[in-house]
């Protein structure tokens, strides 16, 4: 077996920036990210959608580059640029021909250190933002299933419950003042990790970080946020109507285990025994064998997000879209009895060896890509910011397999046992309008 | 470690680029095996994985009159059922090499795509290559498969981009079939497995094949491999696809699919255009470019960032294998479908009428050359561009002198390539959208042909 050696290289600047390195010169490209401890889920209450339209706000100037200069000097130096909001992060990052490094550092410092909009901007860029949610949701045929359906049915707090896009009244009501204050609160280089990848010397990328970055005064921490989760104590429904598609389909999610525990190693290795493509579990019964369903997927965190990048509550997830001549019981019939049966008779060795082996292949994949082809390393990087900012331990990209590669059957049926039942659950079914045939 | 003070304050000048470095070409190798089959294979050690495609030089636009939509469901089945495994067997046998595989085709290709753990690399091939060779095409397969293919076309039909896509490319291409992308419902169902079998015989065939591998193998060694395992593969080569006359596009055209209740609507604008062997298409590609192509580009900061009507603006040129076509494309808000095709066209006619400034053309340069370089830096984005190099038969030195060609442009070229491909005049149009608060907006550009989401005219 490969034994992974992927180099890491890391510092705290005095402001308390994290500045994580790792070099690779197979090509000459660099990839930089930023990332912030913030996401969309311990945005302000009455305030739905706003660490995402804030994350436009990014693109809108800072003191030294105006509206888009920052996405003019990506372009013309080469290069892409994006970001994004997820549950507890925020990323912002470029992929630049490795002789524009310095000048990625220069704009992101720049908007690290001061944020320049106005309110031309904002008003913009919630014009932009509601055209994303309906192109994203509101007029597309599944939008936001699961994603935005499960958590307000299965989540009391609202942090975890709330609509992470935004109700458009909480985006009309968000205020110059707002943009500020949260930047203030949360923007703060303590608050962030700068990472360099690819064609990057290390000595000099990190002299380069000081020089852009050092300077940017520290600000408080935030106060942290409280997410938990009074524990559930029965399994809980919702009903949302699917205004375009034409099939039934439901989700299940079940409270996954604390992340870096080893019931979090055993329930990834259930995951792939579940919901492992074709040859996973659901997928075979529901799919091939019985045709009950025409298409499922699942995971952990799943479909916005993968088993690394969350530091919270989340559930362990399967997509189920079925037959209209099968009804939504006789389908979670169906699942349950995969379920039942995995209580019950667990996983052999001899299945999960297999599972093992793609689960370390899935990893490899996730190293290089995650983003097409467009962004080299996007996945390392968002693997070295996710362990940066939650477990201030970036080399555990390294060695983070070794565990899961320890897994044995019996760690997975007892796992199954604990969080797959009933009252660890939530369901939701999107209801078709329309009947199925046209 | 904790790093030393800080050496400066806020600086406002931005760095200037440091020299570029060289683009380093991996080792190739290439190779035509007596039966046909032409490899390319190229070294990349970023993972420990390798990924592949195998093509065939044939996909549904091949079989277009029998039924669309039929070599992409030929790869479908091929996929469940050799003359050795069933299924099952076929899955749990890729799970065990840590393997991911997709089966396919597209217009002008069928392909079978795969990745995997060096240490079976062996193994991957040998399933790939009885995917290509032995597919037994199960019955029960077949129904189940094309069950689900049904399912999808009806949700195909409630999604916007699906639908506007499916009108432009009739418009552009009527009964050539690059104007169908998608069957119907009665198409797929008149599907029988005799079909799917007849196109596998006549065109998964080595001389009609390309295999593109990159990854962390030697690449001759890892020829070895391949001959081993494909070197027995009877002969064959394939008649390339039909191409019947396209329609006449004389003037602008509107069109309009109702999709009721719709919150937004989707608009595509363009015209037939050209394939990547012809002269113009960088000149075309850095016109896009500059045009809609990238994010600092004209059609995004006027209607976006200037003005807020959409999210996702975005023009391409999409080169097929016989013909090609430009798009300029937007989801936008009910209430700015006009304004919205204001700007399309005016920023359309702005590239025909006047020279791109040195400035923007250098940028553009620098954006694409430098895409280029970023696509080429992941064993996927490798394989990508060497596939299409030699798929489409470019020239031996293509990709390596991507990056002086492009540089070579100048101001006239990008306006010649608008003023030839940015037709306005005979320009398609396509909405998609609830007909009530839209109609009257479409009507200001041409009287709509409208239709319904079954495709039906209405």
């Amino acid at each position: 077996m490969t034994r992974l050696n992927i180099p890491v290289e890391s510092q705290v600047l005095p402001n308390g920036l994290r500045v994580v390195v790792s070099p690779d010169h197979a090509a000459p490209v660099a990839t930089v990210g930023v990332y912030y401890n913030i996401g969309f889920r311990i945005e302000p209450r009455g305030r739905s959608g706003f660490a995402h339209l804030f994350e436009h706000m990014m693109f809108q100037g800072s003191a030294n580059a105006g509206k888009m200069v920052h996405i003019k000097l990506i372009n013309s130096s080469g290069g892409v640029l994006n970001g994004s909001t997820h549950y507890d992060v925020t990323n912002y990052y470029e992929s630049v021909p490795s002789n524009a490094l310095e000048r990625v550092l220069w704009l992101e410092a720049d908007r690290m250190r001061a944020l320049k909009v106005d309110d031309e901007n904002l008003r913009n860029q919630r014009d932009v933002v509601k055209e994303e949610v309906r192109v994203n949701v509101l007029n597309q045929p599944y939008g936001g299933f699961p994603w935005l359906d499960l958590p307000p049915i299965a989540y009391r707090n609202w942090s975890n419950a709330h609509n992470f896009y935004g109700d458009f009244d909480d985006l009309d009501a968000a205020t110059l003042e707002d943009v500020q204050k949260f930047f203030k609160t949360y923007y703060a280089p303590s608050n962030a990790v700068l990472l360099m990848l690819g064609d990057v010397d290390t000595d000099e990328a990190m002299q380069l970080a000081e020089r852009h970055f050092g300077s940017i005064p520290s600000g408080p921490a935030p106060s942290p946020a409280n997410i938990d989760e009074p524990p559930q104590i029965e399994e809980r429904r919702g009903v949302v109507e699917e205004k375009f598609g034409t099939l039934p389909a439901v989700a299940v999610g079940y409270q996954a285990p604390q992340r870096l525990t080893p019931e979090w190693h055993a329930a990834a290795m259930l995951d792939q025994a579940l919901h492992g493509g074709r040859a996973g579990r659901v997928y075979r019964r529901l799919v091939l064998e019985q045709q009950i369903a025409v298409d499922t997927e699942g995971g952990i965190h799943y479909p916005v997000g993968d088993l690394f990048d969350y530091n919270g509550p989340t559930l362990m997830v399967t997509r189920i879209m079925h037959k209209p001549e099968y009804s939504v019981d006789q389908t979670l019939a169906a699942y349950d009895q995969i379920i039942d049966e995995m209580k019950e008779k667990g996983i052999t060795a001899e299945e999960l060896e297999p599972i093992k082996v793609k689960f370390r292949s899935n990893y490899f994949s996730m190293l290089e890509g995650g983003h097409g082809a467009s962004i080299p390393r996007y996945g390392l990087m968002h693997l070295l910011a996710c362990f940066s900012l939650f477990d201030s331990e970036p080399s555990l990209v390294n060695t983070i397999l070794d565990p899961f590669m320890d897994v044995s059957s019996e760690a997975v049926q007892s796992v199954a046992q604990k969080i797959l039942t009933r009252q660890n659950r939530s369901i939701v079914v999107r209801q078709p309008v329309k009947k199925g045939a046209a | 470690m904790m790093a030393s003070a800080p050496r400066s304050e806020t600086q406002s000048v931005i760095p200037a680029l440091a020299p570029t470095r060289p683009v380093i070409w991996p080792p190739r190798a290439r190779k035509t095996l007596s039966n046909g089959l032409e490899i390319v294979l190229v070294e990349s050690h970023t993972i420990p994985k390798f990924t592949g495609e195998l093509f065939f030089r044939s996909g549904n636009a091949a079989v277009a009159a029998k039924a669309p939509g039929l070599a992409d469901m030929t790869a479908t089945v091929a996929r469940t059922g050799t003359q050795r495994r069933a299924s099952r067997e076929i899955e749990e046998d890729l799970r065990r090499m840590g393997a991911d595989l997709a089966t396919g085709a597209g217009a002008d290709t069928s392909v079978i795509s795969f990745e995997g753990l060096v240490d079976h690399s062996n193994d991957l091939l040998t399933l790939v290559s009885e995917l290509a060779r032995e597919a037994s095409f199960p019955a029960d397969e077949f129904e189940r498969e094309r069950r689900q293919l049904v399912e999808g076309l009806r949700i195909e039909r409630t999604t916007p981009s699906f639908l506007a896509s499916e009108r432009f490319r009739r418009a552009l291409f009527g009964s050539h079939p690059y104007g169908t992308i998608s069957p119907t419902e009665e198409q797929a169902m008149s599907y029988c497995v005799e079909d799917l079998k007849d196109f596998y015989q006549q065109y998964y065939r080595p001389g009609n094949a390309l295999l593109v591998m990159v990854g962390d193998f030697a690449p001759q060694a890892m020829l070895t491999q391949i001959e081993k395992v494909f070197g027995s593969w009877a002969s064959g080569s394939a008649e390339p696809a039909p191409d019947p006359p396209l329609p006449e596009l004389a003037s602008r055209k509107v069109f309009l699919v109702h999709l009721p209740g719709s919150v937004q609507a989707q608009i595509v604008v363009g015209n037939r255009a050209i394939t990547r062997k012809h002269p113009d298409w960088l000149r075309l590609t850095l016109a896009n470019s500059i045009y809609g192509g990238a994010f600092n580009s004209r059609l995004v900061m006027n209607i976006r960032e200037q003005k807020g009507y959409t999210y996702s603006p975005r023009s391409g040129a999409h080169p097929l294998r016989q013909h090609g076509y430009f798009s300029a494309g937007a989801a936008v808000r009910n209430d700015v479908v006009a304004a919205t095709l204001t700007e399309i066209f005016y920023e359309l006619d702005r590239m025909r009428s006047t020279p791109v400034g040195e400035e923007e053309l250098d940028d553009a340069r620098a954006y694409l050359t430098g895409v280029f370089s970023l696509g080429l830096a992941t064993q996927d984005g490798l394989a990508g561009q060497l596939a299409t190099a030699t798929l489409e038969k470019l020239p031996e030195d293509y990709l390596e002198t991507y990056r002086e060609r492009v540089m070579k442009l100048t101001a006239a070229d990008v306006q010649e390539a608008a003023q030839k491909y940015f037709d306005t005049a005979r320009a398609q149009i396509v909405i998609v959208g609830d007909r009530a608060q839209i109609e009257s907006q479409a009507a200001l550009f041409g009287v709509p042909e409208v239709y319904d989401a079954q495709g039906n005219r209405i």
